[in-house]
C-alpha cells in the first residue's frame, strides 16, 4: 500500500513532497531560498495536482502527510523562504523530474530527482554528482576527494560496528578529484562511527540521512 | 522475493495469501509481521476517517467536483436508489475519498492518490455489508500491496508512465484479488479476480481536464470499484482469466509505452482538450493570474503605506 498522504496526487503531492524534504535533509538547516526547476511535462501539471505546495511542503520540512501541506506557500513566506518555480527541460528522464537547488544560511544543496509514482523517488543527483538515492532506507552520503583505499576504509568502521550495507554506490568528477559516495544501510551508525568516518584523511563531508518518510 | 504471479500462486500453496506476504516482506526488508499489520490497522483507520469526512462534500481545488459524494449520499439514505448497498457504498466511499483528495485532504495512497479510493470503497463497503472482522480488512490491504508491489516490479505506478490502466486499472486489480480472499477465496483465486479486473481496464487514458484529479478520475474511482468487485465476483464463480495475471501486467506496460505523451497526465488530449476541457484550463490560467495581479497590487499597496508612515 502507498503512504499517508494530502492529496490529490501520489506522483505530484506524496513523491515531490518527499524530492522537497530530501533536498532540506542534505541542507541540514533551515532554508532561506529554494528553487524548483520543473522538467516540461512537470511544468505543465504540476498546479493542478498541488505539487507546488508538496515541492515547498517538502522542502520546509514538512512530511507529506501533513495537513499543513496546503499552506505551505504561506508557510514558506512567513518563515522568509524565497521560492521560484521556472521550467527547464532535465533531458531524457521520467516525466515527473525536478532539480531543486537550495540554500541556508551556511551552506547549499543541489538535487535532481522524479517521482515516479505512489510516493516512490528517485534522486539521481546530488550536489551534481550521479547518485542512486531512492529514500527508504537510512543513507550515508560522504564526499571526498578520490583516492584509493576510502571505499574500505569506510566500509571497514561500518563492520565494526555491524551494520549491514544494503547498497552502495560511489561516483566521481574526475579521477583524484571529487567523489561522492551513496551507502544505504540496515541501521543507523553511532555517532561516533560518524564521526570515525568524518575524521578519514581526504573525507570533505559525511551526511547521515535517514529514511524519508 | 516474490517475482511473479505464476511464482506468487507456487510458493503460496494452500497457505493464507496475507501470511505470505507477510513473511516475504519480514525476511526482504527485516520488517515484522506485526509491524505491517500496524502500519496498516492505521491506513485502515485514515481510509475510515476519509470516507466519513468525505461523505459530506465541499468544492475541489480545481473547483469542478467536490458534491458527488453528498449527492449519492442523500439519495442513498433517503431511500431514493435502485442498486444494491453494497454497490452503492462501493461508489459512494470511492466518491468520498477523492473528494478529500480533491480537497488536499489527508488519504491513503492506494497505489496513488488519484486511485486512491477504489480500494477503500471496495474493502469498506464490502466489510460493513458482510459484517466481516476489520482485522480481516487489514490483513486484505496486506493482499492489495503485495498485489501492487508484484505489479510494480515490472510496471511503473504512475498516470504519467502508462496512463490510467497503471493507477485506476492497478488499484482495481489489487482491490479484486483483496476482495476474494476477504470472501474466503484460494490465492488462484485472488489472482484471477486481480487479472480479470486488469485486464478489462487496459488502454485505459490519463487526460484530466486542466490537470486537474478531479475529472474524470473522481467518478471513475466510484465506477471502477465496482468494476474490482464484479472482477472478484466472477473469479469466486470459477471463471479465470484465459490470459495469465503476469502477461496482463506485460501487456499493460507495453501499451502504456504506446500511449501518446498527450494522453499520460499531461492534460494535452482527451478529455482534457474537449472544448470544455479547454475553456476549464482557460479559467483557470485566467485565474490563477487574477491572483498573481492581485498579489502584485497589494504589495505595492503596503510599499505605498510604508512609504506614507515613513514621512
Amino acid at each position: 500500500m502507498g503512504p499517508v498522504m494530502v492529496g490529490p496526487s501520489s506522483s505530484h503531492t506524496a513523491g515531490t513532497a518527499r524530492l522537497g524534504r530530501v533536498a532540506r535533509e542534505i541542507l541540514d538547516e533551515d532554508p532561506v531560498e529554494v528553487k524548483f526547476f520543473l522538467h516540461p511535462p512537470l511544468a505543465t501539471t504540476y498546479r493542478g495536482h498541488g505539487s507546488d505546495f508538496a515541492l515547498v511542503g517538502g522542502s520546509i520540512g514538512l512530511n507529506v502527510d501533513d495537513p499543513r501541506i496546503p499552506e505551505s506557500l504561506r508557510i514558506a513566506e512567513q518563515m522568509g523562504v524565497e521560492i521560484a518555480f521556472s521550467e527547464e527541460d532535465l533531458g531524457d528522464v521520467h516525466p515527473n523530474t525536478v532539480r531543486i537547488e537550495i540554500r541556508g544560511l551556511t551552506g547549499e544543496a543541489e538535487i535532481t530527482g522524479s517521482s515516479i509514482g505512489g510516493g516512490v523517488i528517485e534522486v539521481f543527483q546530488i550536489n551534481r554528482f550521479q547518485s542512486r538515492f531512492k529514500g527508504d532506507s537510512p543513507s550515508l552520503l560522504l564526499f571526498y576527494r578520490d583516492r584509493p583505499g576510502m571505499i574500505s576504509e569506510v566500509t571497514g568502521i561500518l563492520a565494526e560496528e555491524g551494520i549491514n550495507i544494503a547498497s552502495l554506490y560511489c561516483s566521481r568528477k574526475q579521477r583524484g578529484k571529487d567523489a561522492f559516495m551513496q551507502i544505504d544501510v540496515d541501521s543507523p551508525p553511532s555517532e561516533d562511527a560518524l564521526g570515525t568516518i568524518r575524521r578519514i584523511v581526504d573525507m570533505e563531508e559525511a551526511q547521515y540521512l535517514d529514511r524519508i518518510p | 522475493m516474490i517475482e511473479s504471479f505464476k511464482h506468487l500462486e507456487v510458493v503460496a500453496g494452500n497457505r493464507d495469501l496475507a501470511e505470505v506476504f507477510l513473511e516475504t516482506d519480514a525476511e526482504e526488508h527485516a520488517v515484522p509481521a506485526a509491524d505491517i499489520l500496524e502500519a496498516l490497522r492505521k491506513r485502515r483507520a485514515v481510509m475510515r476517517d476519509c470516507v466519513e469526512r468525505g461523505k459530506s462534500g465541499g468544492q475541489s481545488m480545481g473547483k469542478l467536483v467536490g458534491e458527488e459524494a453528498r449527492l449519492l449520499n442523500e439519495a442513498f439514505e433517503s431511500g431514493r436508489t435502485f442498486l444494491d448497498p453494497l454497490t452503492i457504498k462501493a461508489e459512494l466511499y470511492a466518491l468520498a475519498v477523492m473528494g478529500e483528495n480533491s480537497r488536499m485532504g489527508v488519504i491513503v495512497a492506494a497505489p496513488t492518490a488519484g486511485a486512491g479510493g477504489i480500494v477503500p470503497g471496495m474493502l469498506l463497503a464490502l466489510e460493513e455489508e458482510r459484517n466481516i472482522d476489520p482485522e480481516r480488512t487489514v490483513r486484505a490491504l496486506v493482499v492489495a500491496g503485495g498485489i501492487g508491489s508484484i505489479i510494480a516490479l515490472s510496471a511503473n505506478i504512475s498516470g504519467a508512465a502508462g496512463g490510467c490502466q497503471n493507477e485506476v486499472g492497478v488499484a482495481s486489480s489489487m482491490g479484486a484479488g483483496a476482495v476474494a480472499y476477504m470472501v474466503g477465496g484460494t490465492t488462484r483465486q485472488s489472482i484471477h479476480a486481480a487479472a480479470i479486473a486488469l485486464k478489462n481496464t487496459l488502454g485505459l487514458v490519463c487526460d484530466p481536464v486542466g490537470g486537474f484529479v478531479e475529472v474524470p478520475c473522481v467518478k471513475r474511482n466510484a465506477l471502477f470499484a465496482v468494476h474490482g468487485l464484479t472482477a472478484a465476483q466472477l473469479s469466486m464463480a470459477g471463471v479465470e482469466s484465459v490470459i495469465p495475471m503476469d502477461e496482463i501486467v506485460e501487456a499493460m506496460v507495453r501499451i502504456g509505452r504506446a500511449m501518446p505523451r498527450g494522453l499520460r497526465e499531461t492534460a494535452e488530449g482527451g478529455l482534457a482538450t474537449t472544448a470544455t476541457g479547454l475553456a476549464v484550463a482557460q479559467r483557470i490560467k485566467d485565474e490563477a493570474n487574477q491572483r498573481r495581479a492581485d498579489k502584485a497590487a497589494e504589495r505595492e499597496r503596503t510599499a505605498q503605506e510604508r512609504k506614507g508612515q515613513g514621512r
